[in-house]
């Protein structure tokens, strides 16, 4: 009889951890779709096949990966259009992997099953240089005039992103805006504010003004709990000068932020924030709903408020992001997008050129940047593009501040991370001169520990400018 | 005693039987473990794995973070248990009991452990949101609360809200092994305490929670060893926040091994695989400590 009782308690627990199983795959798919900010991506499959028909006997097949589903309908039908015109006997084969990119790329490449091509925008650029895996497009560029108009390739290469050493691995096409504060006009109207202070001080007594007026109905501010940091309070800090890595010594440092961190405890001491926050999409659909006047993130809220959380009920602003004097004494980081590499595996390098020169080629680009997928990175096309066809798009457009930070250098961090850390230091969990000390102290730990270890570079831009990060000349140490 | 012969044909079937899942096992179990175990000692990203010697090691013992984490995991696993075993034992006594529809409540009760936690951590996020969220709306037409309770975004409320998500989603389960347990119990023995005039619950003590206890040590002994090793409803409901409160050392762990959402940190295969090392040595420790004590508990009754 106990053997029996056994023998059904095994199975039952069998069967739990089947379902576990299930869960834990559902589960990754409904992180990355909240990572990504895309809410299409969740669709519940992670590789899909795009391409439409087979290749025609003794045609070159180029396959491409990459990560991005909401822009599929364009570049599907554009691959299409290619695949039935082009005189170079090439098809190309498109996959979507929206889970866990980096790795199945990793994966593939281990497994000799590489792709030619992968969208590489968001690939930290040394795992894959310092292993050989991306093959420098340099002497494609330089042989091809027209790509070198549209795309200023020279311009917009950014160290430690997509160029190293002078070798440029991939290519921008598009660029996310920085962050900016999306508000609520009408709201702030009502209590007799027409526009966003440039003063953090005066952005914080606005929104003030406005939950004491709300009467616990409307809120000056509201905050998410995925990265809520990165969305104002970094920005600020950006704009003001203030950055958590010293690129003239080569270390972190996480002082500069004492002030900022101060200033946005007031939203939490003087209960001004909404009093929940809750993942992007909540928060996204209470402001559309008027819950509260300003939220601040970068311009894929463009797409967000007029398609996906369409906000009807009032008019919605777009401004720059307060700094503390009210001064612009740093750049806003900008996230260049759409950039395609050839892997080294490949052996079809020259046409895997032609099919990317064919992705950013003009009549391409103009395309999908109308369609106001992303903002154009390069003057050429932000001249050409009918802006009129970008709608909400247009209020983004770049701002002459706004460049893109050499990458810092990565390094094997024990503990949260800084955004995390800082955080909560706004929360009030932790004393913001204890977490400024444990950042510094763990940050610089892990940064000299990994530089010894061979793991990391030392980087260090000796005439650095807060203004220009992109401008100063590199150098890395190894110790 | 029989003699023992090599090749029967029982012993051919059970090898047969137990080849497909020892197979499993070593595939899906022994070899990823082994393979995660050389890096301990290597920081390694996905791509490139460098020899450390025993830092990962130091950075374990100084990792602060880590270790509130499993604070948090005994902390998560002991408010689970109280709760979870009485709950789900009461539930299946009086289940057990010619109930009408008895069948479709435990069906019902059962149903949460078919949805994956991951589902349930999102179901939870509708029901503990401060403004709108079903739960302060239920607690606020029966007049118990005049605020809103942060559930979620709030240090106090935090554990108490993953641990009700728990309760939800296992006790449906629980009571199945009860359950299961009690139908190995002969009804001759409840004719004859019934005959004797014992009550309900003069029966419950004396009759079924002693018949029940082999079956009660081994459920105790799965719920410890799972209440350790939650963390997907918790990743979704509040990714271990509010400040690290709701942190537990295998959500911690995960981070470490697939990235965090910060930009400046990158996987840390290595150090993650020395810390679930850890973190089985834990658990391990913990179930012996348990096992010793519940023997200790069988010489004493």
């Amino acid at each position: 009889m106990k053997k029996r009782v056994l023998t059904v308690l095994l199975s039952a627990v069998m069967a739990l951890t089947m379902t576990g199983c299930g869960g834990t795959k559902t589960d990754e798919s409904g992180k990355s779709s909240d990572s990504k900010e895309n809410s299409s991506a969740i669709s519940g499959q992670s590789t899909e096949k795009v391409t439409k028909g087979k290749a025609p006997k003794g045609a070159k097949t180029i396959e491409v990966w990459s990560e991005d589903r909401h822009d599929l309908d364009y570049i599907e039908s554009m691959i299409d259009n290619y695949n039935k015109t082009n005189e170079d006997g090439i098809f190309i084969n498109l996959t979507i992997i929206s889970d866990d990119y980096e790795n199945m790329v990793k994966l593939a490449i281990d497994s000799g099953t590489a792709p030619d091509i992968v969208g590489a925008n968001a690939f930290p650029l040394f795992k894959f240089i310092d292993n050989d895996l991306f093959v420098p497009l340099n002497d494609y560029i330089d042989a091809d005039q027209e790509y070198q108009k549209v795309n200023e390739p020279y311009e917009h290469s950014y160290e430690g992103a997509n160029a190293h050493d002078g070798k440029i691995y991939h290519v921008y096409s598009g660029m996310r805006s920085g962050v900016r504060v999306e508000y609520n006009k009408d709201l702030l109207a009502k209590d007799g504010y027409d526009e966003i202070p440039a003063k953090l001080s005066d952005y914080i007594d606005m929104a003030k003004d406005v939950t004491e007026k709300g009467n616990g109905d409307v809120y000056g501010i509201g905050f998410t709990s995925a990265s809520p940091f990165e969305r104002l309070l970094e920005m600020s800090a950006q704009v003001s000068g203030i950055y958590y890595y010293d690129y003239t010594k080569g270390k972190f440092d996480f002082s500069g932020y004492k002030e900022i961190l101060e200033q946005g405890k007031r939203f939490m001491t003087e209960n001004i924030a909404y009093p929940d926050q809750q993942g992007v999409d909540n928060m996204r659909a209470l402001f559309a709903q008027g819950k509260f006047a300003l939220w601040s993130n970068a311009s894929q809220e463009a797409g967000v408020f007029t398609q996906q959380i369409p906000i009807d009920k009032f008019e919605w602003g777009v401004a720059q992001v307060p700094s503390l004097t009210g001064e612009i004494k740093g750049a806003l980081q900008t996230t260049p997008s759409k950039s395609y590499a050839i892997l080294s595996s490949s052996k079809q390098k020259d046409l895997a050129w032609k099919v990317i020169s064919y992705f950013q080629s003009e009549e391409f680009t103009k395309g999908y940047l109308e369609k106001g997928y992303c903002l154009p990175i390069t003057d050429y096309m932000d001249g050409i593009i009918d802006k009129s066809k970008t709608g909400r798009l247009a209020d983004f457009s770049m701002l002459d501040y706004e460049s893109v930070y050499p990458t810092v250098p990565n390094v094997n961090l024990t503990g949260d991370d800084y955004r995390t850390v800082l955080w909560n230091a706004v929360m009030g969990y932790v004393e913001i001169d204890d977490a400024i000390k444990d950042l510094n102290t763990r940050y610089n730990e892990a940064l000299d520990a990994d530089v010894k270890a061979g793991n990391s570079k030392r980087l260090v831009i000796s005439d650095y400018d807060p203004m220009h990060p992109d401008k100063g000349t590199v150098s890395y140490k190894e110790k | 005693m029989k003699k023992r012969k090599k090749f029967t044909k029982d012993s051919f079937v059970s090898g047969a039987m137990l080849t497909p899942a020892l197979v499993l096992l070593c595939i899906c179990s022994i070899y990823p473990f082994l393979w995660m175990f050389r890096y301990i000692n290597y920081d390694y990203n996905g791509f490139t794995a460098t020899y450390t010697g025993s830092r990962n090691f130091v950075r374990m013992l100084h990792d602060t973070t880590f270790w509130q984490s499993v604070g948090h995991t005994f902390e998560y696993a002991f408010y689970k248990i109280i709760f979870i075993i009485p709950l789900s034992l009461i539930v299946a006594v009086v289940l057990n009991s010619r109930l009408k529809g008895r069948n479709i409540l435990r069906s019902i009760y059962f149903m949460p452990t078919i949805i994956s936690t991951a589902i349930s951590g999102m179901i939870f996020a509708f029901i503990f949101a401060t403004q709108n969220g079903i739960l302060n709306e239920v607690l606020k037409s029966m007049h118990l609360i005049k605020q809103p309770i942060q559930w979620i975004s709030s240090q106090d409320h935090v554990m108490a809200a993953i641990t009700i998500m728990a309760l939800w989603g296992g006790f449906g389960n629980y009571m199945l092994y009860f359950t299961t347990g009690m139908s190995g119990i002969s009804e001759d023995v409840y004719e004859s305490v019934k005959i004797d005039g014992a009550n309900g619950i003069q029966t419950f003590f004396h009759i079924t929670l002693p018949m029940l206890s082999p079956v009660l040590k081994i459920i105790l002994m799965l719920a410890i060893t799972s209440a350790f090793k939650d963390y997907e409803a918790i990743m979704v409901l509040s990714q271990g926040g509010p400040g690290n409160r709701s942190m537990v050392m295998f959500l911690y762990i995960y981070n470490l091994i697939f990235g965090g959402q910060g930009t400046s940190s990158q996987p840390q295969i290595g150090y993650g695989a020395l810390l679930s090392l850890v973190a089985a040595v834990i658990v391990g420790a913990v179930t012996i400590v348990y096992l010793r004590i519940s023997r200790k508990l069988d010489d004493v009754m």
